[in-house]
Protein backbone atom coordinates (compact mmCIF):
# COMPACT_ATOMS: atom_id res chain seq x y z
CA UNK A 1 0.00 0.00 0.00
CA UNK A 2 1.48 3.36 -1.01
CA UNK A 3 2.47 5.68 1.87
CA UNK A 4 0.47 8.49 0.31
CA UNK A 5 -2.66 6.36 0.35
CA UNK A 6 -2.10 5.43 4.01
CA UNK A 7 -1.61 9.09 4.87
CA UNK A 8 -4.85 10.00 3.14
CA UNK A 9 -6.75 7.32 5.06
CA UNK A 10 -5.21 8.31 8.41
CA UNK A 11 -5.92 11.98 7.84
CA UNK A 12 -9.49 11.08 6.89
CA UNK A 13 -10.08 8.90 9.99
CA UNK A 14 -8.36 11.27 12.43
CA UNK A 15 -8.45 14.82 11.12
CA UNK A 16 -5.88 16.07 13.61
CA UNK A 17 -3.34 18.83 13.93
CA UNK A 18 -0.34 19.72 16.08
CA UNK A 19 -2.82 21.42 18.39
CA UNK A 20 -4.88 18.24 18.83
CA UNK A 21 -1.80 16.17 19.59
CA UNK A 22 -0.63 18.85 22.04
CA UNK A 23 -3.96 18.68 23.89
CA UNK A 24 -3.69 14.87 23.91
CA UNK A 25 -0.27 15.24 25.55
CA UNK A 26 -1.77 17.45 28.25
CA UNK A 27 -4.59 14.93 28.80
CA UNK A 28 -2.38 11.85 29.14
CA UNK A 29 0.45 13.44 31.11
CA UNK A 30 -2.02 15.48 33.15
CA UNK A 31 -3.85 12.34 34.24
CA UNK A 32 -0.64 10.86 35.63
CA UNK A 33 0.39 14.20 37.16
CA UNK A 34 -2.87 14.45 39.11
CA UNK A 35 -2.61 10.79 40.07
CA UNK A 36 0.93 11.23 41.42
CA UNK A 37 0.05 14.44 43.25
CA UNK A 38 -2.81 12.67 45.03
CA UNK A 39 -0.64 9.73 46.07
CA UNK A 40 0.98 9.36 49.47
CA UNK A 41 4.52 8.37 48.54
CA UNK A 42 5.63 8.50 52.16
CA UNK A 43 3.19 5.68 52.98
CA UNK A 44 4.36 3.70 49.96
CA UNK A 45 7.95 4.06 51.15
CA UNK A 46 7.07 2.44 54.47
CA UNK A 47 5.88 -0.83 53.01
CA UNK A 48 8.28 -3.69 53.72
CA UNK A 49 10.41 -4.52 50.71
CA UNK A 50 10.28 -8.18 51.75
CA UNK A 51 6.66 -8.53 50.56
CA UNK A 52 7.58 -7.39 47.04
CA UNK A 53 7.54 -9.75 44.08
CA UNK A 54 9.17 -7.82 41.23
CA UNK A 55 7.16 -8.42 38.07
CA UNK A 56 8.38 -8.74 34.47
CA UNK A 57 11.07 -6.20 33.65
CA UNK A 58 11.20 -5.12 37.31
CA UNK A 59 13.14 -8.33 38.00
CA UNK A 60 16.11 -6.81 36.19
CA UNK A 61 16.76 -4.43 39.08
CA UNK A 62 18.71 -5.73 42.09
CA UNK A 63 17.23 -6.00 45.58
CA UNK A 64 19.76 -3.48 46.86
CA UNK A 65 18.12 -0.90 44.62
CA UNK A 66 14.65 -1.61 46.06
CA UNK A 67 16.12 -1.57 49.58
CA UNK A 68 17.37 1.96 48.92
CA UNK A 69 14.21 3.09 47.14
CA UNK A 70 11.71 1.98 49.77
CA UNK A 71 13.03 4.36 52.40
CA UNK A 72 11.70 7.82 53.28
CA UNK A 73 14.58 9.48 51.41
CA UNK A 74 14.48 7.17 48.41
CA UNK A 75 10.76 7.43 47.82
CA UNK A 76 10.84 11.23 48.28
CA UNK A 77 13.44 11.51 45.53
CA UNK A 78 11.27 9.40 43.23
CA UNK A 79 8.24 11.56 43.99
CA UNK A 80 10.08 14.84 43.36
CA UNK A 81 11.61 13.63 40.09
CA UNK A 82 8.25 12.30 38.90
CA UNK A 83 6.35 15.48 39.73
CA UNK A 84 8.96 17.68 38.04
CA UNK A 85 9.09 15.51 34.93
CA UNK A 86 5.31 15.26 34.69
CA UNK A 87 4.99 19.03 35.15
CA UNK A 88 7.45 19.69 32.33
CA UNK A 89 5.87 17.19 29.97
CA UNK A 90 2.32 18.32 30.74
CA UNK A 91 3.20 21.96 30.20
CA UNK A 92 5.22 21.05 27.13
CA UNK A 93 8.62 22.36 28.19
CA UNK A 94 11.69 20.55 26.82
CA UNK A 95 9.06 18.21 25.44
CA UNK A 96 11.39 15.99 23.42
CA UNK A 97 13.27 15.05 26.59
CA UNK A 98 10.59 15.44 29.25
CA UNK A 99 8.04 13.17 27.55
CA UNK A 100 10.62 10.39 27.28
CA UNK A 101 11.74 10.85 30.88
CA UNK A 102 8.13 10.83 32.08
CA UNK A 103 7.44 7.66 30.10
CA UNK A 104 10.39 5.89 31.72
CA UNK A 105 9.55 7.11 35.23
CA UNK A 106 5.87 6.18 35.01
CA UNK A 107 6.81 2.83 33.48
CA UNK A 108 9.08 2.15 36.45
CA UNK A 109 6.59 3.43 39.03
CA UNK A 110 3.70 1.35 37.68
CA UNK A 111 5.96 -1.69 37.67
CA UNK A 112 6.87 -0.98 41.28
CA UNK A 113 3.20 -0.87 42.30
CA UNK A 114 2.47 -4.10 40.44
CA UNK A 115 5.34 -5.75 42.31
CA UNK A 116 3.33 -5.39 45.52
CA UNK A 117 -0.10 -6.37 44.28
CA UNK A 118 -1.36 -7.91 41.07
CA UNK A 119 -0.98 -6.92 37.43
CA UNK A 120 -4.04 -4.70 37.22
CA UNK A 121 -4.73 -2.93 33.98
CA UNK A 122 -6.22 0.49 34.73
CA UNK A 123 -3.10 2.56 34.10
CA UNK A 124 -1.55 0.35 31.42
CA UNK A 125 -3.33 2.00 28.50
CA UNK A 126 -2.01 5.34 29.76
CA UNK A 127 1.52 3.93 29.92
CA UNK A 128 1.26 2.87 26.28
CA UNK A 129 -0.08 6.31 25.34
CA UNK A 130 2.94 7.84 27.09
CA UNK A 131 5.12 5.65 24.86
CA UNK A 132 3.36 6.98 21.76
CA UNK A 133 3.70 10.60 22.90
CA UNK A 134 7.37 10.14 23.79
CA UNK A 135 8.22 9.42 20.15
CA UNK A 136 5.86 11.78 18.33
CA UNK A 137 5.95 15.59 17.96
CA UNK A 138 3.44 16.29 20.72
CA UNK A 139 5.10 19.55 21.76
CA UNK A 140 4.77 21.39 18.45
CA UNK A 141 1.66 23.22 19.66
CA UNK A 142 -0.26 23.77 22.88
CA UNK A 143 3.05 23.79 24.73
CA UNK A 144 5.51 26.17 26.32
CA UNK A 145 8.06 25.02 23.78
CA UNK A 146 5.87 26.48 21.05
CA UNK A 147 5.60 29.82 22.91
CA UNK A 148 9.36 30.00 23.33
CA UNK A 149 10.09 29.03 19.74
CA UNK A 150 10.36 31.76 17.14
CA UNK A 151 9.74 29.59 14.08
CA UNK A 152 6.78 27.27 13.76
CA UNK A 153 7.75 23.71 12.90
CA UNK A 154 6.36 22.48 9.60
CA UNK A 155 5.34 18.84 9.52
CA UNK A 156 2.70 16.99 7.53
CA UNK A 157 -0.70 16.53 9.23
CA UNK A 158 0.01 12.78 9.16
CA UNK A 159 2.73 13.26 11.81
CA UNK A 160 0.06 14.33 14.29
CA UNK A 161 -2.95 12.37 13.05
CA UNK A 162 -1.16 9.02 13.16
CA UNK A 163 -0.09 9.52 16.78
CA UNK A 164 -3.67 10.17 17.83
CA UNK A 165 -4.93 7.27 15.74
CA UNK A 166 -2.38 4.99 17.42
CA UNK A 167 -3.64 5.95 20.90
CA UNK A 168 -7.26 5.43 19.84
CA UNK A 169 -6.37 2.05 18.36
CA UNK A 170 -4.71 1.09 21.64
CA UNK A 171 -7.94 1.92 23.46
CA UNK A 172 -9.89 -0.17 20.94
CA UNK A 173 -7.44 -3.03 21.40
CA UNK A 174 -7.95 -2.95 25.17
CA UNK A 175 -11.66 -3.72 24.87
CA UNK A 176 -11.58 -5.86 21.75
CA UNK A 177 -8.79 -8.14 22.97
CA UNK A 178 -10.40 -8.28 26.41
CA UNK A 179 -13.59 -9.84 25.06
CA UNK A 180 -11.63 -12.31 22.94
CA UNK A 181 -9.57 -13.39 25.96
CA UNK A 182 -12.74 -13.86 28.01
CA UNK A 183 -14.36 -16.01 25.35
CA UNK A 184 -11.15 -17.98 24.72
CA UNK A 185 -10.55 -18.80 28.37
CA UNK A 186 -14.11 -19.40 29.59
CA UNK A 187 -16.21 -19.73 26.47
CA UNK A 188 -19.94 -19.34 26.83
CA UNK A 189 -19.64 -20.18 30.54
CA UNK A 190 -18.87 -16.50 30.89
CA UNK A 191 -22.59 -15.94 30.36
CA UNK A 192 -23.48 -18.19 33.28
CA UNK A 193 -26.14 -16.52 35.50
CA UNK A 194 -23.93 -16.94 38.58
CA UNK A 195 -20.72 -15.64 37.07
CA UNK A 196 -21.30 -11.92 37.60
CA UNK A 197 -23.00 -12.10 41.04
CA UNK A 198 -20.36 -14.39 42.55
CA UNK A 199 -17.53 -12.26 41.17
CA UNK A 200 -19.20 -9.01 42.25
CA UNK A 201 -20.00 -10.27 45.74
CA UNK A 202 -16.46 -11.54 46.25
CA UNK A 203 -15.12 -8.06 45.44
CA UNK A 204 -17.60 -6.49 47.89
CA UNK A 205 -16.83 -8.51 51.01
CA UNK A 206 -13.54 -7.07 52.29
CA UNK A 207 -12.38 -3.58 53.16
CA UNK A 208 -9.20 -3.86 51.11
CA UNK A 209 -10.84 -2.71 47.90
CA UNK A 210 -10.95 1.04 47.31
CA UNK A 211 -14.71 1.37 47.77
CA UNK A 212 -17.30 -0.59 49.71
CA UNK A 213 -20.45 -0.44 47.61
CA UNK A 214 -22.92 -3.21 48.41
CA UNK A 215 -25.03 -3.31 45.24
CA UNK A 216 -23.49 -6.71 44.39
CA UNK A 217 -25.70 -8.34 47.00
CA UNK A 218 -28.77 -7.34 45.00
CA UNK A 219 -27.58 -9.19 41.87
CA UNK A 220 -28.65 -12.72 43.02
CA UNK A 221 -32.25 -11.47 42.84
CA UNK A 222 -31.98 -10.84 39.11
CA UNK A 223 -29.73 -13.68 37.95
CA UNK A 224 -32.05 -14.63 35.09
CA UNK A 225 -31.45 -11.25 33.42
CA UNK A 226 -27.69 -11.16 33.96
CA UNK A 227 -26.60 -13.30 30.99
CA UNK A 228 -28.28 -10.73 28.71
CA UNK A 229 -26.58 -7.83 30.51
CA UNK A 230 -23.19 -9.56 30.33
CA UNK A 231 -23.83 -10.42 26.67
CA UNK A 232 -24.50 -6.75 25.93
CA UNK A 233 -21.21 -5.80 27.56
CA UNK A 234 -19.35 -8.37 25.45
CA UNK A 235 -21.07 -7.02 22.33
CA UNK A 236 -20.09 -3.48 23.28
CA UNK A 237 -16.45 -4.56 23.70
CA UNK A 238 -16.50 -6.26 20.31
CA UNK A 239 -17.81 -3.20 18.51
CA UNK A 240 -15.60 -0.73 20.40
CA UNK A 241 -13.14 -0.37 17.45
CA UNK A 242 -16.00 1.29 15.55
CA UNK A 243 -15.52 4.24 17.90
CA UNK A 244 -12.27 4.91 16.06
CA UNK A 245 -13.55 4.62 12.53
CA UNK A 246 -17.23 5.58 12.71
CA UNK A 247 -17.68 9.04 14.16
CA UNK A 248 -21.46 8.76 14.26
CA UNK A 249 -21.29 5.71 16.55
CA UNK A 250 -18.41 7.05 18.63
CA UNK A 251 -20.42 8.87 21.27
CA UNK A 252 -22.88 6.00 21.74
CA UNK A 253 -19.98 3.59 22.27
CA UNK A 254 -18.14 5.92 24.64
CA UNK A 255 -21.31 6.68 26.61
CA UNK A 256 -21.86 2.94 27.00
CA UNK A 257 -18.26 2.74 28.21
CA UNK A 258 -18.89 5.34 30.90
CA UNK A 259 -21.98 3.44 32.03
CA UNK A 260 -19.99 0.17 32.04
CA UNK A 261 -17.13 1.52 34.13
CA UNK A 262 -19.47 3.19 36.61
CA UNK A 263 -21.37 -0.10 36.87
CA UNK A 264 -18.21 -2.02 37.73
CA UNK A 265 -17.51 0.58 40.41
CA UNK A 266 -20.92 0.35 42.08
CA UNK A 267 -21.49 -3.38 41.59
CA UNK A 268 -17.96 -4.77 41.87
CA UNK A 269 -15.90 -2.08 43.61
CA UNK A 270 -13.58 -2.18 40.62
CA UNK A 271 -12.91 1.07 38.81
CA UNK A 272 -10.68 2.12 35.94
CA UNK A 273 -10.44 5.93 36.34
CA UNK A 274 -7.27 6.34 34.30
CA UNK A 275 -8.70 4.39 31.39
CA UNK A 276 -12.00 6.24 31.59
CA UNK A 277 -10.25 9.63 31.59
CA UNK A 278 -8.44 8.60 28.42
CA UNK A 279 -11.79 8.68 26.58
CA UNK A 280 -10.86 12.36 26.17
CA UNK A 281 -8.52 11.19 23.39
CA UNK A 282 -11.59 10.66 21.24
CA UNK A 283 -12.60 14.33 21.34
CA UNK A 284 -11.91 16.18 18.10
CA UNK A 285 -9.96 19.02 19.68
CA UNK A 286 -9.55 20.90 16.37
CA UNK A 287 -13.29 20.95 15.87
CA UNK A 288 -13.82 22.05 19.46
CA UNK A 289 -11.32 24.89 19.02
CA UNK A 290 -13.00 26.05 15.84
CA UNK A 291 -16.37 25.88 17.54
CA UNK A 292 -15.08 27.95 20.47
CA UNK A 293 -13.70 30.50 18.01
CA UNK A 294 -17.00 30.66 16.17
CA UNK A 295 -15.65 29.24 12.91
CA UNK A 296 -17.26 26.44 10.93
CA UNK A 297 -15.39 23.15 10.86
CA UNK A 298 -14.89 21.53 7.48
CA UNK A 299 -15.07 17.97 8.75
CA UNK A 300 -18.10 16.07 9.84
CA UNK A 301 -18.30 13.99 12.99
CA UNK B 1 8.70 6.12 2.00
CA UNK B 2 9.88 8.97 4.19
CA UNK B 3 11.81 8.86 7.45
CA UNK B 4 8.57 9.69 9.26
CA UNK B 5 6.83 6.63 7.80
CA UNK B 6 9.69 4.37 8.85
CA UNK B 7 9.74 5.85 12.34
CA UNK B 8 6.00 5.40 12.78
CA UNK B 9 6.12 1.87 11.39
CA UNK B 10 8.79 0.97 13.96
CA UNK B 11 6.81 2.65 16.76
CA UNK B 12 3.65 0.76 15.79
CA UNK B 13 5.47 -2.58 15.67
CA UNK B 14 7.29 -1.90 18.94
CA UNK B 15 3.97 -1.34 20.68
CA UNK B 16 1.64 -3.80 19.02
CA UNK B 17 3.83 -6.87 18.39
CA UNK B 18 4.45 -7.46 22.13
CA UNK B 19 0.74 -6.85 22.76
CA UNK B 20 -0.18 -9.49 20.18
CA UNK B 21 2.27 -11.94 21.77
CA UNK B 22 0.80 -11.27 25.20
CA UNK B 23 -2.71 -11.72 23.81
CA UNK B 24 -1.93 -15.03 22.07
CA UNK B 25 -0.33 -16.56 25.16
CA UNK B 26 -2.58 -14.70 27.68
CA UNK B 27 0.50 -13.70 29.64
CA UNK B 28 1.31 -10.47 31.44
CA UNK B 29 5.04 -9.82 31.51
CA UNK B 30 5.39 -6.27 32.68
CA UNK B 31 5.11 -3.99 30.81
CA UNK B 32 3.71 -6.27 28.14
CA UNK B 33 0.02 -6.58 28.82
CA UNK B 34 -2.93 -8.68 27.94
CA UNK B 35 -6.27 -7.39 29.11
CA UNK B 36 -7.40 -10.54 30.90
CA UNK B 37 -9.63 -8.62 33.28
CA UNK B 38 -12.84 -9.76 34.94
CA UNK B 39 -12.46 -13.26 33.58
CA UNK B 40 -15.00 -15.90 34.40
CA UNK B 41 -14.36 -18.78 36.71
CA UNK B 42 -15.92 -17.12 39.73
CA UNK B 43 -18.31 -20.03 39.94
CA UNK B 44 -20.77 -19.94 42.78
CA UNK B 45 -19.55 -23.31 44.02
CA UNK B 46 -16.03 -22.05 44.43
CA UNK B 47 -15.20 -20.78 47.93
CA UNK B 48 -13.32 -17.56 48.44
CA UNK B 49 -11.29 -16.13 51.31
CA UNK B 50 -11.19 -12.45 52.10
CA UNK B 51 -9.83 -10.14 54.77
CA UNK B 52 -10.97 -7.24 56.93
CA UNK B 53 -8.38 -4.85 58.31
CA UNK B 54 -9.22 -3.60 61.78
CA UNK B 55 -7.59 -1.51 64.45
CA UNK B 56 -7.87 -1.55 68.24
CA UNK B 57 -7.72 2.00 69.58
CA UNK B 58 -6.20 3.06 72.88
CA UNK B 59 -9.72 4.04 73.98
CA UNK B 60 -10.80 0.41 73.56
CA UNK B 61 -12.80 0.65 70.33
CA UNK B 62 -12.39 -1.65 67.35
CA UNK B 63 -12.51 0.20 64.06
CA UNK B 64 -12.55 -0.95 60.46
CA UNK B 65 -9.66 0.55 58.50
CA UNK B 66 -10.05 0.73 54.72
CA UNK B 67 -6.63 -0.08 53.30
CA UNK B 68 -6.93 2.57 50.60
CA UNK B 69 -6.75 5.24 53.32
CA UNK B 70 -3.35 3.95 54.38
CA UNK B 71 -1.58 3.13 51.12
CA UNK B 72 -3.47 4.86 48.32
CA UNK B 73 -0.52 4.28 45.98
CA UNK B 74 -1.59 0.66 45.93
CA UNK B 75 -4.89 1.74 44.39
CA UNK B 76 -6.84 -1.40 43.34
CA UNK B 77 -3.99 -3.58 44.53
CA UNK B 78 -4.19 -3.56 48.34
CA UNK B 79 -6.35 -6.69 48.41
CA UNK B 80 -3.98 -8.69 46.23
CA UNK B 81 -1.01 -7.42 48.22
CA UNK B 82 -2.59 -8.98 51.32
CA UNK B 83 -3.57 -12.09 49.40
CA UNK B 84 0.02 -12.57 48.26
CA UNK B 85 1.49 -11.80 51.67
CA UNK B 86 -0.77 -14.29 53.44
CA UNK B 87 0.15 -16.87 50.80
CA UNK B 88 3.90 -16.23 51.29
CA UNK B 89 4.18 -15.50 47.57
CA UNK B 90 7.34 -13.43 48.12
CA UNK B 91 9.00 -16.70 49.14
CA UNK B 92 8.02 -18.44 45.94
CA UNK B 93 9.89 -16.31 43.41
CA UNK B 94 13.18 -17.32 41.83
CA UNK B 95 15.22 -14.35 43.05
CA UNK B 96 14.42 -14.10 46.76
CA UNK B 97 15.10 -10.99 48.80
CA UNK B 98 18.17 -11.83 50.97
CA UNK B 99 16.14 -11.42 54.17
CA UNK B 100 13.46 -13.77 52.84
CA UNK B 101 16.09 -16.28 51.76
CA UNK B 102 17.52 -16.24 55.28
CA UNK B 103 14.07 -16.65 56.87
CA UNK B 104 13.32 -19.52 54.54
CA UNK B 105 16.63 -21.15 55.43
CA UNK B 106 15.91 -20.81 59.15
CA UNK B 107 12.43 -22.28 58.71
CA UNK B 108 13.83 -25.22 56.78
CA UNK B 109 11.75 -24.76 53.66
CA UNK B 110 8.57 -23.21 52.35
CA UNK B 111 6.39 -25.96 53.79
CA UNK B 112 7.56 -25.05 57.31
CA UNK B 113 6.82 -21.37 56.91
CA UNK B 114 3.58 -20.28 58.63
CA UNK B 115 0.96 -18.51 56.46
CA UNK B 116 1.61 -14.78 56.35
CA UNK B 117 5.22 -14.99 57.48
CA UNK B 118 5.77 -11.34 56.50
CA UNK B 119 2.31 -10.16 57.55
CA UNK B 120 3.53 -8.72 60.89
CA UNK B 121 5.84 -6.38 58.93
CA UNK B 122 2.98 -5.22 56.72
CA UNK B 123 0.61 -4.76 59.66
CA UNK B 124 3.22 -2.80 61.60
CA UNK B 125 3.82 -0.55 58.61
CA UNK B 126 0.07 0.05 58.21
CA UNK B 127 -0.36 0.65 61.94
CA UNK B 128 2.48 3.16 62.01
CA UNK B 129 1.11 5.01 58.97
CA UNK B 130 -2.29 5.23 60.69
CA UNK B 131 -0.92 6.43 64.03
CA UNK B 132 1.47 8.96 62.52
CA UNK B 133 -1.50 10.84 61.10
CA UNK B 134 -2.97 11.36 64.57
CA UNK B 135 -1.77 13.53 67.47
CA UNK B 136 0.23 11.64 70.09
CA UNK B 137 -2.57 12.13 72.63
CA UNK B 138 -5.45 11.08 70.39
CA UNK B 139 -7.67 8.30 71.82
CA UNK B 140 -8.15 7.13 68.25
CA UNK B 141 -4.53 6.00 67.97
CA UNK B 142 -4.13 2.29 67.59
CA UNK B 143 -2.58 0.05 70.20
CA UNK B 144 -2.87 -2.91 67.84
CA UNK B 145 -3.84 -3.65 64.27
CA UNK B 146 -5.18 -6.92 62.98
CA UNK B 147 -6.20 -8.68 59.83
CA UNK B 148 -9.25 -10.90 60.16
CA UNK B 149 -9.62 -13.64 57.60
CA UNK B 150 -13.07 -14.85 56.56
CA UNK B 151 -14.31 -17.32 54.01
CA UNK B 152 -17.37 -17.48 51.84
CA UNK B 153 -17.70 -21.18 51.16
CA UNK B 154 -19.83 -20.59 48.10
CA UNK B 155 -22.66 -22.79 46.88
CA UNK B 156 -25.31 -20.23 47.79
CA UNK B 157 -25.72 -16.52 48.25
CA UNK B 158 -25.51 -16.59 52.05
CA UNK B 159 -23.11 -17.26 54.92
CA UNK B 160 -20.53 -14.89 53.61
CA UNK B 161 -18.60 -14.37 56.83
CA UNK B 162 -17.19 -17.58 58.27
CA UNK B 163 -14.32 -16.49 60.47
CA UNK B 164 -11.09 -18.40 59.79
CA UNK B 165 -8.23 -16.74 61.64
CA UNK B 166 -6.72 -13.44 62.68
CA UNK B 167 -3.26 -11.91 62.58
CA UNK B 168 -2.68 -9.28 65.29
CA UNK B 169 0.22 -6.91 65.66
CA UNK B 170 0.83 -4.79 68.75
CA UNK B 171 2.01 -1.27 67.96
Amino acid sequence: MAPGFIEAIVNRVVPASAFALGVSRVVVHGIFLVSVLLTSFSALGRLPVTIMRPTGAMKLLPWSFYDQLLTPAGITVLQIVMVLSLLLSTLGLFTVVSTKLTFLLVLFYQGLLRSFGHFNHDEMLGVYCLAVLAFTPCGDEFSLDQKLRKIKKARPAFAYAYAILLMQLLMAWVYFSSVLVKLRTTGLAYLSPDNLPSLAIFHSLDNLHDTSFRLAFWLPHVTSYLPYAVGLVLLWEIVFPLAVFCHRLRWWILTAGIVFHLSTLFFMNIFFPHQLALYLLFIDWDRLRMWSQGTTPNTSL
Amino acid sequence: MTRLHVKYAILTCAIFLPLFWSFVYVRNVYPITTWNVMLGGALLERGRSYWILRGETVSGDTVDIPAIKLTNALYSRNWTMVNATVGNRAFQITNLHPANAELLRQAGGLENLPPGARLPDLLRAWGDIYNDRLPGTSPQRLKAIRLDMYRWEGGRYADYDNFIQSWRQDL
